[in-house]
């Protein structure tokens, strides 16, 4: 079973592995999403929180309603959360990042050194 | 639809209040927690409701009827406690077969899969099990019953952590098929967060909070630094709970905050997270003036 983390409400929690679905392809374009009780069973919580996960997803067009059928993947919504999570996640990595480099003394050439390392270590992965 | 109202209802026992000025309500198909500390007033709330308890003044309706002698309240409802009694020479398996003639869905093949699931026999009695085995047959009955209104009033007491686990997914699964008004009550928020939709918190005997589990975690933020950081950052601001954590404070406010305020307390080195619904709930229901440390330190 998915690990909730105690700290975000639940319904975010939801949301957030939705949106982590539709950005890794496991929930393509136009693929029908779970419904809110798929998720309630699934997650052992409340269908009226999964419901409302599952409400963030709509209101930011991210899935699609059609009547009787369920949910759907909006045919954007993989474009629309990468630049989401571009203009917030990632720049605020970047920004935790600097100020930790800050605090250690760390200069931009050795930080530079560092990402690009880190890099090649992770293309000789193959995870 | 309303299944539950409550109007300024008021409960003493021989003069010494338990529950002051209650009001709320609470709607169909809704599964609601009640917290509380000990001695809040869970219990006796939860048997007013069922029509165990009369009122001391104000109005409790349940169906809409006064749930205190009402045989449609009876019918309709089950509370299930670690105090229940089952006639004595009755083995188990008697009397999961004779509910069926007290509870009009209930479901005797759930009930003893469930049974065979928790290795409970079936052709002992009830008082030979041990005092987790018999919170658990208990909890079967109140699932299987699948009555409209069905309340457990601390069902996971004695349980093991496996046990309590399965419950409460017991109970999910067959709400999510069946569902129905469900009142459950808990020492432990952790356990029972997942599946609830509202909140209820009693303190001091009065209702703290009634809405949605997680309306009562976004209402409050927890901030981390030194006594002198914090008491500049919340200038204004309402300080629910002030806790000591090595040389650090913690304090839970309330969060009230804009975007822009919240970075400004990250530029002041306070740093600022949402609260679990746990740290919502003892911050609601700490004591007037501080806590366990303050005792030590007097």
């Amino acid at each position: 079973m998915h690990e909730v983390d105690g700290e975000k409400p639940i319904y975010i929690q939801i949301a957030d592995w939705l949106e982590n679905a539709i950005i890794d392809g496991t929930l393509q374009a136009d693929e029908k999403v779970y419904s809110q009780y798929q998720l309630a069973e699934l997650f052992t919580i409340n269908p009226a929180t999964a419901g409302k996960g599952l409400t963030i997803l709509l209101e930011a067009g991210l899935v699609y309603k059609k009547r009787g059928l369920g949910t759907f993947v909006s045919l954007d919504a993989q474009q629309k959360l990468r630049a989401k999570r571009k203009e917030q996640t990632l720049s605020k990595l970047v920004r935790d990042l600097l100020h930790e480099a800050d605090l250690l003394g760390v200069h931009k050439n050795e930080l530079d050194m560092m990402i690009d390392a880190e890099r090649k270590h992770r293309k000789g992965d193959p995870t | 639809m309303t299944v539950i109202t409550l109007n300024q209802v008021h409960k003493k026992f021989s003069r010494i209040p338990a529950l002051m000025d209650v009001t709320f309500s609470i709607n169909e198909n809704v599964i609601t927690g009640v917290a509380g500390r000990n001695g809040a007033g869970k219990t006796t709330l939860l048997k007013m409701i069922a029509g165990f308890q009369k009122t001391t003044e104000g109005e409790v309706r349940v169906f809409d009827e006064n749930p205190f002698g009402s045989l449609l309240v009876s019918a309709n409802s089950i509370y299930i406690d670690d105090a229940m009694s089952y006639p004595d020479p009755m083995k188990l398996q008697e009397l999961l077969h004779e509910f069926k003639r007290f509870y009009a869905n209930w479901d005797e093949g759930l009930a003893l899969r469930l049974m065979e699931y928790f290795e409970i026999p079936l052709d002992t009695r009830h008082r030979f099990l041990s005092k987790g085995k018999r919170s658990t047959f208990n909890a079967i009955v109140g699932i299987a019953a699948r009555c409209p209104l069905t309340i457990f009033d601390e069902p996971t007491t004695g349980m093991d952590t496996a046990a309590r686990n399965d419950f409460y997914r017991a109970l999910l699964k067959d709400y999510i098929a069946f569902p129905r008004t469900i009142l459950l009550s808990s020492h432990y928020i952790n356990e029972m967060q997942d599946v609830l939709e509202d909140l209820l918190v009693i303190h001091q005997k009065r209702i703290r909070y009634h809405g949605s589990t997680s309306d009562l975690q976004e209402a409050h933020l927890i901030i981390r630094g030194t006594e002198a950081q914090l008491r500049s950052a919340t200038s204004g601001k309402v300080v629910v709970s002030k806790t000591k954590n090595g040389l650090q404070e913690e304090w839970i406010i309330e969060n009230d905050f804009s975007e822009a305020e919240r970075s400004m307390l990250d530029r002041r080195g306070v740093k600022s997270t949402t609260v679990t619904l746990n740290d919502a709930y003892l911050a609601l229901t700490e004591q007037p003036r501080g806590g366990i440390d303050d005792v030590f330190d007097a």
